[in-house]
């Protein structure tokens, strides 16, 4: 059985302990009294995986079993989610995988031939063929992809997007066409935290911006508290309206996997153990570990993280009707990553680690860190911040002045025309959403190459007003001050002098809480 | 009786009075002899007519006491009108004179050390004979004073007589053959030998730009060679009789011309040394221009003249100018016999010398008390002289000179980065110092290693007779002046001042500069024409070159054994492809594309867009795609001209209006031939193709912009008003700092690598 998570204080005990810096550790000593939150350890896998897939699709919740939905002549669909999850991705074969080629074995057996895969990425970038073959395999991917029947979505294809409605808000639902028309889509997801699923999975992965802009906008980002909590959510409730309008159209069955927090392993499985219980061995690893890195060039380095995959062990499936199906997913998530903490602090610490969504296979650019600091990991609670109103973050990431052209074309733009003249989200949105969002060249290479669209990186700022609106000081350790400066933060060479720095507003002696992830967790915040 | 007495109602010409010691000795002959008229022969110049000049002149802030309240003469026209009477002409042909001549002072002359020798010539000797003639031609007897230069004497040494310089050279033999070298030298550099010299020359630099670009640089190179060698002739032939430069030696010639007409006029020779800025008059420290020492005090002030070739001991023969005017008009007023000229050494060496080493102590107390503020870096360290004696500098600087040589070799041959710019730019600041020591020390070693003692027995003699307050305004006894205290509070005070004020202009300049070093200005849309704007590819928007993207190409189609083949085939013949490059890249090209024989067209586009795209944009640098964008956003038509092959263009289609790229022929089964359609376009080529792009239609060049990487895109660069150096070579670096274009230097994302060839290894 595996032990739940749990806080512990920093005392005179206490080894220094592991933060994530980019592409690297630290290891860091905290001042004495720290909370440190440590996710629960993984729990344990499912055995059999076929079974357990077998067992959802044919018992599924308020649905009839899929292979009673499947007849021959109708149009399947397929969705699935597309890269960014999990992370770092997960090591061959993919859950979906495995779930994909089980849909379509029940699909054969009941005669259907009109069948379409689509990687449900909205505005994420489109998958290589190689990615979609990483995610599907190389039987599905044989069989679909060259007669152009495995595809990424293109939310910028007009002929092939269909208007659903619109919701009770007056959100328009605009999804893709061939989802829309089919007479079953099934969704495969792979729910790794717990904003992904629900009605987030159909009603924005395959959808427009016109649809998308509803809920990804600075208004409703800065009022979703948190993410990782879809009933605190104003982006979710939002999906969810959408999902009403979506279900009254297509019929949808719903996919939900969960996966465990095993997340490293061979020779980093030091990462996921408590410093304190470090073996011999671990501390020998974690030394060459440091070693090697410090002295790799940053282009060996970057291949060494990008080439990690991880276990993953599943954790529960659950299929059918979407809100039931999610629910039993969610307490799947929670069990894996909830952790209760007794009241904010006045300082949180992250350490923002080497992968995020949207830079699988790329280069982790200063907006997607403050993303995954400022975003991800800020929201990474239930209730309450762990850090109090106007209080301070202190983050570790080294915000390299490093873009991927080919991936993120608008990133870069975005960070040297839209940032230099303002950092607030608001601001931005009403000034150069519409212009960035409409770009003919950003379109070009969002449906052409393999570019995020040209407003993803707007999306990246909403995600963090949250943070922005409710922290006091938000501090880089041993971050680039030039890159750091102009997103509108600050540097400090470490922890000491990040402390000293956020002293004027949370004090001398503030309360601290560091975030020990990844793996995640969800601070529960009493 | 006083010299303004003795000069009363005499007419004098002036010649230069537009000079140094012309300026000043006209303005002592208005403030100090009031009954004397002055005529100046002054040479039009541009619009300007020579009374115009003159009024320019007077308006100077040295003549404003002379008009105005409390003066005779409303203003400066009216001073012109009551004394001065303006003759407009040229002495390379003198007009007729006034008939009413008493005296004629010629100051007018070649300054400069190493004048070519024909112009030596023609302005010291021959100049001086016809002004002569046109005086004997008014049949008055004019008293004719000459001012020649104590240097005549050239490399004589010990104490220099106030008497005709020594020697039988025959000044008829030497002008005819002085000013024959003009044609000779002209004609030797025209020879099919030298003309391949400086094309061979010019082609190892310019031959990638292109022909016309090389042929133009050929012919500047052949002027230039003239102009050297027509210096070069007259201080070689100086130097085989005895003096130190064409200077001296014309000068010394036209005193000859003097002494054969002195038997028909009363004549005076006046020799001033190294005449300096003002001890009293018009104001201490007056100077105008830079004359000998100035250029190598303010050097020395800089800190970037490490060492002389001086000898401590020597003395150096530095005059006041208003010593040397004060000798002038005394003289002015003596009345020389025919057949004896007279001879005046106005010099300070004979009774107030002043040694070299005092010289660079008083320089070095001046500047280590006021240092040049020259940035954030503080007062200039001061260079310490030990003179180690002429022969030793010389290997310095020879060595200094291999030295740059040898780096400047280096760094046009490795490949470009940023560092290597900011070496070029030390390597050609480095350069310039060097040319101005080789430049220096070459005209004035001769001068400062000089062991010659000027007696001026003459000159004291004059200042001695003048009565009264003369001696107060004509003073010319120079062991009166007090060496250090006219260094120090005088001269370098007043020969620094405008480089002072220059450097805090330059500092400010800087500053901006250096803040919107890198920085584009805005494009902004044009109403009434249309703009260009042409982008060179390889090197400029993305780290790519051609044998690269060729293999990109290749390799996909290719299984492993293949691969490995063909890269070996690549590799081997590099070393023969980066010389060819560095020819002519219309050939280097062709190499190239000859390899794509036998593939087919439309397979090569299909792996552009399905593998190579990818490698493309990622390799695409982003400053590189705003300023594209930012231009199509105002209107600009934007052009990618390059030399690459149609299909890699493709990735880049939406981002341009226009792509000009090399077509690759195809035969019936849409196999490439391996030849092109046309030839490829590349340095002039682009130039025309942009040129006849806007022939006929509303395009205005002047403001268009051109952005280009390489020196074979200079031609490009300078068809268009606005061009920019992207990540330049050292080659187009030096002419973009040369012609003040914008450099900016955008950068590949260094996310991807070299070392991944799509389709093969990479993801």
């Amino acid at each position: 059985m595996s032990r739940p998570g749990f806080v512990l204080e920093v005392d005179d005990r206490t080894p220094p302990l592991l933060v994530h810096n980019g592409e690297g550790f630290k290891l860091e000593r905290f001042p004495l009294g720290t909370r440190v939150i440590y996710p629960p350890e993984s729990l344990p896998a499912v055995r059999d995986v076929e079974e357990a897939i077998q067992n959802a699709l044919l018992n599924p919740l308020e649905s009839e079993p899929l292979p009673e939905l499947l007849y021959a002549g109708m149009r399947l669909t397929i969705a699935f989610d597309d890269i960014s999850i999990p992370l770092p991705p997960m090591q061959k074969p993919d859950i979906r995988q495995r779930i994909i080629e089980a849909v379509l074995t029940m699909a054969a057996d009941a005669g259907v031939d009109d069948v379409e895969l689509i990687s449900a990425n909205a505005l994420h970038r489109r998958l290589t063929p190689n990615e979609l073959r990483d995610i599907v395999g190389e039987r599905v991917f044989r069989s679909f992809y060259p007669d152009g029947k495995l595809y990424n979505f293109d939310a910028e294809d007009r002929d092939n997007l269909s208007h659903l409605g619109q919701t009770r808000h007056g959100e328009d639902v605009e999804i893709s066409k061939r989802a829309a028309e089919s007479d079953l889509l099934v969704y495969v997801n792979v729910n790794l935290v717990a904003m992904d699923g629900g009605h987030k999975s159909t009603s924005i992965g395959l959808a427009s911006y016109k649809s998308l802009k509803h809920h990804h906008n600075s208004h409703t980002m800065i009022h979703s508290r948190s993410f990782m909590d879809h009933k605190a959510s104003k982006m979710h409730e939002s999906a969810w309206r959408m999902g009403e309008v979506l279900t009254q159209h297509v019929k949808v069955f719903q996919i939900e996997t969960s996966l465990n927090n095993d997340i490293f392993g061979g020779p980093l499985q030091f990462l996921q153990k408590r410093e304190w219980e470090w073996s011999i061995k671990d501390q020998a690893s974690f030394l060459a570990t440091k070693r090697a890195l410090d002295i790799a060039p940053a282009k060996l380095r970057h291949k060494i993280f990008t080439e990690t995959k991880s276990h993953y062990g599943l954790t529960g499936i659950n299929a059918g009707k979407i809100e039931p199906v999610h629910d039993k997913t969610l307490e799947m998530v929670h069990r894996q990553h909830l952790v209760e903490v007794q009241g904010q602090s006045d300082v949180a610490i992250m350490g923002v680690p080497f992968v995020g969504p949207y830079n699988v296979n790329s280069v982790m650019n200063p907006i997607l860190a403050a993303c995954m600091g400022l975003g991800y990991y800020f929201n990474s609670y239930r209730g309450n911040p762990v850090v109090r109103k106007d209080g301070a973050v202190i983050l570790y990431h080294p915000v390299d002045y490093e873009f991927s052209q080919l991936h993120h074309p608008s990133y870069v733009d975005f960070f040297e025309e839209v940032l230099s003249e303002s950092t607030d989200p608001a601001t931005i949105e009403a000034k150069f959403e519409k212009q960035y969002a409409e770009d003919p060249w950003y379109i070009h290479l969002y449906r052409t190459s393999n570019a995020y669209h040209g407003v993803h990186p707007f999306y990246m700022w909403y995600w963090i007003s949250h943070a922005l609106d409710h922290c006091g000081d938000i501090v880089w350790v041993g971050a680039n001050r030039k890159t750091v400066e102009r997103m509108g933060f600050r540097s400090a060479s470490t922890l000491q002098d990040a402390l000293e720095m956020v002293s004027h507003s949370v004090g001398r002696s503030p309360s601290i809480t560091y975030l020990h992830n990844p793996p995640h967790l969800l601070a529960d915040v009493r | 009786m006083s010299l303004a007495d003795k000069l009363a109602g005499k007419k004098v010409l002036v010649t230069g009075v537009t000079g140094f010691v012309g300026e000043a000795l006209l303005h002592r002959m208005i403030g100090e002899l009031p009954d004397t008229t002055v005529v100046a022969i002054i040479r039009p110049k541009g619009s300007l007519t020579g009374t115009a000049r003159m009024a320019q002149m007077l308006k100077k802030d040295i003549f404003k006491p002379f008009y105005g309240e409390g003066t005779p003469y409303a203003d400066a026209d009216a001073l012109t009108a009551a004394r001065v009477e303006v003759v407009e002409g040229d002495l390379s042909d003198v007009p007729a004179l006034p008939r009413d001549l008493d005296i004629v002072v010629h100051c007018a002359g070649d300054v400069s050390f190493d004048p070519p020798i024909h112009e030596a010539f023609t302005t010291n000797v021959l100049g001086t004979k016809s002004l002569l003639e046109r005086i004997v031609e008014t049949e008055r007897p004019v008293h004719y004073v000459h001012i020649s230069t104590a240097y005549t004497a050239g490399r004589r040494r010990g104490a220099i007589p106030e008497a005709p310089v020594d020697h039988n050279v025959d000044w008829r033999t030497e002008a005819e053959a002085g000013m024959a070298m003009k044609a000779r030298i002209e004609e030797a550099s025209r020879s099919a030998a030298m003309l391949t010299k400086f094309r061979k020359e010019s082609e190892k630099l310019h031959r990638r730009a292109g022909h016309l670009t090389a042929a133009a640089d050929t012919e500047r190179r052949r002027t230039e060679w003239v102009a050297k060698k027509l210096v070069e002739t007259g201080t070689e032939r100086a130097r085989s009789l005895g003096w130190t430069d064409c200077y001296t030696f014309t000068k010394a010639l036209g005193e000859r011309v003097v002494e054969e007409f002195a038997a028909k006029l009363p004549t005076s020779i006046v020799r001033p040394a190294i005449i300096e800025s003002a001890v009293q008059s018009p104001h201490p420290g007056w100077i105008e221009g830079f004359k000998m020492a100035e250029p190598l005090i303010l050097a020395y002030g800089r800190g970037e003249l490490p060492e002389f070739p001086a000898s401590p001991d020597s003395v150096v023969e530095i005059i006041p100018v208003d010593h040397v005017v004060g000798a002038i008009c005394a003289v002015m007023a003596t009345e020389p016999e025919l057949n004896k000229p007279e001879y005046y050494h106005v010099s300070s060496g004979a009774r107030n010398p002043l040694t070299f080493e005092q010289l660079y102590a008083g320089v070095r107390a001046y500047f280590s008390k006021h240092p040049f503020d020259l940035g954030e870096r503080g007062a200039v360290r001061l260079p310490v002289w030990k003179f180690p004696g002429g022969d030793s500098v010389e290997s310095m600087l020879r060595y200094g000179e291999k030295a740059h040589k040898i780096a400047d070799q280096i760094i046009t041959h490795v490949p470009r980065s940023e560092r290597t710019r900011k070496y070029a730019r030390e390597l050609d600041v480095q350069k310039r110092r060097l040319d101005f020591l080789r430049r220096y020390m070459d005209l004035y070693a001769e001068y400062a290693q000089a062991e010659l003692q000027f007696i001026d027995d003459n000159v004291l003699a004059l200042h001695n007779a003048l009565e009264g307050d003369d001696r107060e305004k004509f003073w010319c006894d120079t062991s009166i002046v007090d060496w250090q205290h006219y260094l120090q509070e005088v001269h370098c005070p007043s020969v620094t001042d405008s480089l002072r004020r220059l450097d805090v202009v330059r500092k400010k300049r800087n500053k901006a500069l250096a803040e919107s070093a890198g920085v584009l200005k805005k494009v902004t849309p044009s109403d009434d024409a249309e703009i260009i704007a042409a982008f060179d590819m390889d090197g400029t928007l993305l780290s790519s070159n051609v044998i690269e993207t060729y293999l990109w190409m290749r390799l996909p189609e290719l299984d492993s054994h293949q691969r490995v083949g063909e890269i070996g085939a690549m590799l081997r013949k590099l070393p023969k492809l980066i010389s060819a490059e560095r020819k002519d890249r219309g050939t280097f090209l062709r190499t190239i594309y000859r390899r794509y024989e036998g593939a087919d067209l439309e397979e090569l586009n299909r792996i552009v867009d399905e593998v190579l795209a990818e490698h493309v944009l990622e390799r695409l640098s982003g400053a590189a795609v705003r300023r594209i964008r930012e231009h199509k956003a105002a209107g600009h038509r934007t052009i990618l001209i390059t030399g690459a092959v149609r299909p890699l263009t493709r990735p880049l289609e939406p981002l341009f209006d226009e792509i000009v790229a090399a077509e690759l022929a195809v035969d019936d089964r849409g196999r490439c031939t391996g030849f092109l359609t046309g030839p490829p376009l590349v340095g002039e080529s682009r130039a025309a193709w942009i040129k006849h792009r806007a022939r006929g239609t509303n395009i205005d060049l002047s403001k268009s912009y051109a952005y280009a990487d390489s020196h074979s895109d200079l031609p490009m660069l300078t068809t268009v008003g606005n061009p920019v150096a992207v990540s330049p070579d050292v080659s187009l670096f030096r002419a973009a700092r040369a012609a003040r274009w914008q450099i900016v230097d955008w950068k590949t994302p260094a996310t991807s690598s070299r070392l991944e060839i799509p389709g093969v290894n990479a993801r």
